[in-house]
């Protein structure tokens, strides 16, 4: 289960999720600070409500942010195009 | 019995001082409303810069801290990503050159190791460098660091020290008991100390209020752009020179309201941190575009290759503004028992060791090693408008 792929942009397993939660993380963003999971090139579109699931089994509700603050770009843009 | 030590904001500054307080066998309380690095300092570039500094106490004060930054891998036993790879400044015309001479001087009087390069020297330290540019400044004293890495770092290594830490836990006031802080009311319940200190950053001024206490301390918005991972393609930290020379002239801040430059650094991992922008607009975190397109274009200016790279997300930061940009670092007055050091806008990640560290000797020995008077809060008070 520790080695279950859970970031695939950056390569981020379960183990490590689970240890970042141990370590104090309660959000997603703490997570994603802790690990790089969902800095990748996706932004966590596919990890984060993952991430969000295990929380919440892991710790219950919390009063913060359920996913990351959506922020531009909404997909990926070459700097040239903007 | 030890000094207990109620440490408010967890960022970089908060976790450094919880650190170095931790080293001089105090009890330590780290505070925070969210978590580690949950603010500004999760939402900030990584450059460990020295040049970019006004020679005079914050000058001297980076400087020193730099030191302090050379042996933390090792002192903390955590790979931080420091690199002491350098970092120049673009200059793009004679104008430029001839402003950004005379910083050079200065700051070399001041002791800095810093130069000004040919631009055919400093496409060969970054041969992505745009073939336009005239010449560069250079400073090998210059770095660079994963600041979240930092913050935890800290916060880890305070920990084994048996600090304790209440994450989620919001501070909503300062116990205060004939003129002297004992403690704090948070959303987890009172803890007492037998002092406070205040690293909560732009988020300051509502505690202070709390005393009837006003510090200048604003946000001050920047927005960095974050492109996929790539090959190494800038080898130091990068700074545009148009916005060190509008700065180094006083020129209105009406000339450019969005503070729009160009700083560059890569990540370990790859990805490119460009910025940015200084713009006071409260805590409003939303991106426009416009600014996004203005830094894009003067990156790709300095190094064309980014053209066809890939952003793939902004972010917004709050840096925490000050009117004469010295940080506020020491006791409060006309209160006992409360320190602060907050107000680094956008030297917290370079000034956080050094920052740490004066704290922790102001706190347990009442003095110290470096003059904190040009940092010292009441420098605010006569020019104060209440």
């Amino acid at each position: 289960m520790d080695d279950l792929l859970i970031c695939r942009c950056e390569g981020v397993c379960m183990g490590l999720i689970l240890k970042a939660i141990d370590e104090g993380s309660t959000s997603v963003q703490g997570v994603k600070k802790r690990t790089r999971a969902g800095m990748g090139y996706c932004q966590g579109r596919t990890c984060q409500p993952i991430l969000r699931d295990i929380l919440q089994k892991s710790i219950g509700q919390n009063e913060i942010e359920q996913t990351q603050k959506a922020q531009a770009p909404v997909r990926p843009i070459p700097l040239g195009k903007l | 019995m030890k000094q207990k030590v109620i440490v408010i904001g967890a960022g970089i500054i908060g976790t450094s001082v919880a650190y170095y307080l931790s080293k001089k066998d105090v009890n330590v309380v780290l505070i925070d409303a969210k978590d580690i690095a949950a603010g500004t300092s999760g939402a900030c570039d990584k450059a460990i810069m020295l040049q970019s500094k006004k020679s005079g106490p914050t000058l001297a004060m980076a400087m020193k801290s730099a030191e302090l930054y050379k042996n933390l891998e090792e002192e903390l036993g955590e790979d931080l990503e420091y690199e002491n790879g350098g970092g120049m400044i673009l200059i793009n015309n004679e104008e430029e050159l001839k402003v950004l001479y005379e910083h050079v001087q200065k700051q070399r009087e001041a002791g800095l190791k810093v130069t000004i390069i040919t631009g055919d020297e400093a496409r060969k330290i970054n041969p992505n460098l745009s073939p336009k540019i005239l010449a560069a400044t250079w400073c090998e004293q210059d770095a660079e660091v994963n600041p979240l890495k930092t913050a935890f770092a800290y916060a880890k290594a305070a920990s084994k020290a048996n600090m304790t830490m209440h994450l989620n836990c919001k501070v909503t006031n300062l116990i205060e008991v004939n003129g002297r802080v004992i403690g704090v009311n948070t959303t987890q319940g009172e803890i007492y100390g037998d002092c406070v200190v205040l690293c909560c950053g732009v988020w300051v001024t509502s505690l202070l209020s709390s005393l009837h206490l006003e510090v200048p301390i604003m946000p001050r918005k920047g927005v960095i752009l974050v492109t996929e991972k790539l090959p190494k393609i800038i080898n130091c930290n990068i700074l545009g020179g148009s916005y060190i020379v509008s700065k180094l002239q006083k020129e209105p801040p009406e000339k450019n309201p969005l503070g729009i430059g160009l700083s560059m650094g890569q990540t370990k991992s790859g990805n490119l941190l460009i910025g940015g922008s200084r713009e006071f607009a409260g805590f409003d975190s939303s991106v426009n575009s416009f600014i996004l397109t203005e830094i894009a274009k003067k990156a790709i200016a300095a190094f064309p290759c980014l053209q066809h790279v890939n952003l793939i997300r902004s972010f917004v930061g709050f840096r925490p503004f000050t009117p004469d940009n010295l940080p506020v670092i020491g006791e409060v007055p006309t209160v006992s028992g409360l320190y602060i050091a907050a107000g680094h806008e956008g030297d917290g990640v370079a000034l956080a060791p050094i920052t740490g560290q004066m704290i922790a000797e102001i706190v347990t020995d009442q003095t110290t090693e470096m003059d904190l008077t040009p940092f010292h809060m009441s420098r605010f008070f006569e020019s104060f408008t209440y």
